[in-house]
């Protein structure tokens, strides 16, 4: 019974950490940027979830129709006027430009909104369905998890078939050789980074259902979507997904047999041992560098 | 331009050494984690500060309040304390917050001379090293599972388990919480320390149904009191009763979550039911102004700025204030206040905690006896 | 390399003479301190990530290691200071070999992202043992050093700069010694320094623990002198950010930039920290207390102070990417 209870949520928690991850991996294999506001932009989605649901009672699904075009348009943004301008300078210059912009993020925040955490309650926020053994499964979470399927589906339909995928796709295989093939790739750059701000904030909105909401909430989430990048492969968005649940997994059953003490310095053992045995990660193409 | 670098550079550090001028009102210091992670803590002590200088004025008494951002790290705090005892001049500090930046102000507030009030941080240590300028107002954090326990023992339980988050508070209370349990005849059958800001636990959860525990001890102090409760439903985790500890469980966000903060007990440093003088009013009048229900940080906060204002008033200098400090006795929302040596303690207010249990969504106070007004439901059952 | 020993030795006199110009002014003193701390760990840091080009995002753990053997070995066994401090050099340097030996492996992003993960590691384990006091931190007292006043800041400042200086001195020996173009070699482009002979692994290894030898020396005086230690004051990842962060600020791979980084960095943290510049306003009268702009900059910047260090952390990246330092040698040349 442990074990089921255990696998389910960790399956349900990893959707979300997967979503979240997706869109690192994305600004990663495109613009080769390891992007540390990446919690901040999660954070972002978990407020607007919260006022569009209490301002304007809409449903935190039904918002992710909102949230989606407005970030995907912050994120464009963003990386014109500020990434942009780092994409030729060193990579720890780049690191250090979103560490700013994140302290920039969740300060703001912190003026606008104060530091009180928001909960957000729906109808249905700590209710579950109860199956046969004792198990139960979170409804919300269940939710997250089919629209983080959805949600994917079309992130992979988008990359594979779509002309702007492709170029993406390109970009992320050799910059150069894309410029040279006629591909704006700052432009791609740009969407590339409006796509992860949107699968980020998207992430965001779904966990503030069943988690608090203040403006560093999305710390925890940040080395979590880095070691699921590299177990995935950096750059690799179905990489990402899959390491998600890896890490959730890993996570809940740690935490089920072990002691939930020693479940992170688990995650980060796993997180070495994959750079050293198969740095290109489980999913990734790419070698080392 | 190489030179503007260093006229700047050599601006910031002369601001840095110019001491305040003037003389005015008498002037106290306030050190709290206005920003960082104990940011949403430090807000409530923000607001009972606040109040208490602006309800001064409204008396006629002038004091000057200087506040200083520790963002919940000793070594700021340290700095800050420095500052205001050597720059600003202040005869008496009120703070810090947490009990890491409590713990090192403290242990140099002998070599300044200059009082030191803690008015929320929990830490034993910080008055049982015998420091002649370090007063605190709230119990210490033994009490809080002390008058837990004390309040279930008469319905002996018989298990216990532990949840509690991997910090110095969570840690602190769930010693002598063992301490405690071990004395009743509890027997303890997990132990569970947790990341805060962890999404999930509920495998840790599941873990602990499986077992079947009477008593699930936690300690959480932010919002993760909220996730953990929900979680724990989720689950379907029923022991006969959820004791918090820490402010987590002692919110209004807390209470309003009735479908899952139903019943739990908890213990506090105040609540605004207990006939000490001004705590029911304290409770309107901060309401009206913050527009949500007032924390015990607050009202300790309150209560210490109080004190210490109406002391350094009557004191000049900082070692007068120690003395008044030392010999004076206060009424106030805290209840009566002293701050006496007793077993280990020193310059230490015996302030009897409260542990209330959410009824129909509000806080009954139901120990100890003279204060309470409402029994105990037990055992637990939604 | 003349040069650089007169301007050292020149710097040295002017910082020891310093405090006897203060007078007895602990707030300045312990900014002072603070500013040496910062200056020895980006110094320190330079040396791997400036010279080497390898960007360790996990020096908090030497500096947290440095820390924590040397109070618990102060506050248990009491072999004295010394003894202490270079225990915590040789665990630092244990750590740095293991973590070397490990990441270097490892090029560009992996390697900044192992690094952080080796210092969780070390963050989280010290956070879950018992000898290390746990969540609860160590508080390290009554500890003494001959007929020195620990409560005095003097000895501190005196410490933190002997440690400096010899920060310095090594940086300045490395930079020209072979030792030093091979790091260079070894920024410039790995595989053709790695083709010319040159043993990537050893010089990246030494480079890493002298860096981290350093980084422990400035945790364990750290330690003795704030008294207190707990996980998330010696050994977060924020630390870490704020060692390059100043690195890189002042000018990167240069001898004075981290010093320069950490004048800068350290006394605009402490100025926004306590408000100094609302302040400043108000008390001379350009802003009246009882105004809108009054009440703002005093409540409400009190807030604020870490985003305006984000939007100045933001500044700095997007218009001097080489640092104040790499800023004026351009200047220069051309």
């Amino acid at each position: 019974m442990l074990f089921f209870q255990s696998l389910i949520s960790g399956i349900l928690i990893g959707g979300v950490y997967a979503l979240a991850a997706m869109g690192m991996s994305l600004v990663f294999g495109v613009m080769n940027i390891s992007n540390f506001a990446h919690g901040e932009l999660m954070m972002l989605g978990m407020y607007m979830a919260y006022y569009l649901f209490t301002l304007l009672n809409i449903d935190p699904f039904l918002s992710l129709l909102i949230i989606m075009p407005l970030t995907f348009v912050f994120g464009y943004v963003i990386e014109k006027t500020m990434i942009d301008r780092v994409m030729d300078h060193p990579s720890e210059n780049q690191i250090l430009l979103t560490v700013g912009f994140g302290l920039i993020m969740s300060n703001s925040a912190l003026l606008a909104f104060t530091s009180d955490p928001k909960i957000l309650t729906t109808s249905y926020s700590s209710s579950s369905i109860a199956l046969p053994g004792g198990i139960s499964v979170s409804i919300p979470m269940l939710l997250s998890f089919l629209v983080t399927c959805i949600l994917t589906a079309a992130l992979y339909l988008f990359l594979a078939k779509s002309r702007t995928g492709m170029a993406l796709r390109a970009t992320s295989q050799n910059r150069e050789a894309a410029q040279l093939m006629g591909i704006n790739v700052s432009r791609m750059s740009a969407i590339a980074f409006g796509t992860g701000t949107l699968l980020a904030a998207s992430a965001g909105a779904m966990i503030a259902q069943t988690y608090y909401i203040d403006p560093f909430a999305g710390h925890i989430f940040l080395l979590k979507s880095f070691t699921i990048c590299v177990l995935g492969g950096l750059g690799s968005v179905i990489g990402a997904g899959i390491g998600g649940i890896i890490i959730g997994l890993a996570e809940a059953m740690s935490s089920a047999y072990l002691s939930s003490d020693w479940k992170d310095v688990l995650v980060f053992i796993l997180f070495l041992a994959i750079l050293l045995l198969r740095p290109q990660g489980l999913f990734g193409k790419k070698g080392e560098q | 331009m190489k030179y503007m670098f260093f006229v700047i550079t050599a601006a910031f550090m002369l601001l840095l050494a110019l001491p305040v001028q003037g003389t005015g009102p008498v002037k106290i210091g306030f050190i709290n984690s206005i920003t960082g992670k104990e940011a949403q803590i430090g807000e409530n002590l923000t607001n009972g500060a606040a109040m208490a200088v602006d309800d001064l004025k409204s008396k006629g008494i002038q004091i000057v309040m200087v506040q200083e951002d520790d963002g919940g790290d000793p070594k700021n705090a340290l700095a800050a304390y420095e500052k205001l005892v050597t720059r600003d001049r202040v005869i008496g500090v009120v703070g810090p917050y947490t009990s890491a930046s409590a713990n090192v102000v403290a242990s140099r507030a002998d070599q300044y001379q200059v009082p030191l009030l803690v008015p929320a941080a929990a830490k034993e240590e910080i008055t049982m090293k015998g420091y002649k300028n370090v007063f605190r107002l709230n119990a210490p954090a033994d009490v809080y599972s002390k008058v837990l326990l004390n309040t279930i023992a008469p319905y002996r339980p018989k298990t216990i388990a532990y949840v509690y988050a991997a910090t110095d508070f969570g840690v602190s209370t769930v010693k002598t919480a063992q301490l405690n349990a071990a004395a009743m005849g509890l027997k303890e059958v997990a132990s569970e320390k947790y990341q805060q800001g962890q999404p999930d636990y509920r495998a840790t959860l599941a873990k602990i149904k499986a077992i079947q525990p009477d008593l699930v001890f936690l300690v959480s102090y932010d919002a993760d009191a909220i996730l953990l409760m929900r979680q724990a439903k989720e689950i379907g985790l029923t022991p006969n009763a959820f004791l918090g500890a820490g402010a987590g469980y002692t919110t209004a966000q807390f209470a309003s979550q009735q479908d899952i903060s139903s019943l739990v007990i908890s213990a506090t440093q105040w609540t605004d039911d207990v006939n000490w003088p001004g705590a029911a009013d304290f409770a309107v009048r901060y309401k009206a102004r913050f527009g949500k229900q007032p924390t015990y940080h607050a009202a300790c906060t309150y209560e210490a700025v109080r004190i210490m204002a109406l002391s350094a008033l009557n004191s000049k200098s900082p070692q007068a204030l120690c003395a008044t400090l030392k010999a004076g006795s206060w009424n106030g929302i805290m209840g009566p206040v002293r701050f006496i040596n007793y077993s280990g303690y020193t310059n230490q207010n015996n302030h009897p905690m409260l542990v209330q249990q959410l009824q129909s969504g509000k806080y009954e106070t139901v120990y100890p006896s003279q204060f309470s007004r409402k029994k105990l439901v037990y055992p637990y059952n939604r | 390399m003349k040069q650089s020993v007169v301007v050292i030795a020149l710097f040295a006199a002017v910082m020891a003479a310093l405090p006897g110009f203060l007078g007895d002014n602990p707030y300045i003193a312990d900014i002072l301190i603070t500013i040496l701390m910062m200056a020895s760990l980006a110094s320190a840091w330079n040396i791997v990530g400036g010279y080497a080009g390898q960007f360790s995002f996990g020096h908090a753990a030497y500096f947290g290691a440095g820390a924590y053997t040397t109070s618990i070995l102060l506050t248990t066994l009491n072999p004295g200071i010394p003894v202490s401090i270079a225990a915590g050099v040789l665990v630092s340097c244990v750590i740095a070999l293991l973590t070397g030996t490990i990441v270097f492996r490892l090029r560009g992003h992996y390697f900044a992202l192992a690094s952080i993960a080796v210092a969780e590691i070390v963050r989280l384990t010290v956070l879950n043992l018992d000898i290390t006091g746990g969540a609860q931190g160590i508080l390290v007292t009554k500890v003494s050093f001959g007929s020195l006043d620990l409560n005095s800041k003097v000895p501190f400042y005196y410490a933190m700069l002997f440690l400096l200086l010899v920060t310095l001195g090594i940086s300045a020996l490395i930079y020209r010694s072979r030792t030093g173009y091979y790091l260079l070699a070894i920024r410039e482009d790995q595989d053709a320094a790695a083709s010319l002979g040159i043993n990537l692994y050893l010089f990246k290894n030494i480079a890493l623990v002298i860096s981290a030898a350093i980084a422990s020396v400035a945790g364990s005086i750290y330690a003795v002198y704030i008294s207190f230690i707990d996980t998330s004051t010696v050994l977060p990842l924020r630390l870490s950010i704020e060692i390059i962060l100043t690195t890189i600020i002042g000018g990167i791979g240069t001898l004075w930039g981290p010093v320069l980084g950490a004048v800068l960095l350290v006394s605009l943290a402490e100025a926004l920290r306590s408000n100094m510049i609302g302040e400043y306003l108000v008390n001379t009268g350009m802003v009246s207390e009882g105004s809108a702009t009054g009440a703002f900059l005093k409540s409400n910047l009190a807030h604020a102070h870490v985003l305006v260090y984000g939007i100045i952390t933001v500044l700095c990246i997007l218009g001097l990417p080489k640092g104040i330092l790499g800023f004026f040698r351009r200047k220069g040349e051309a």
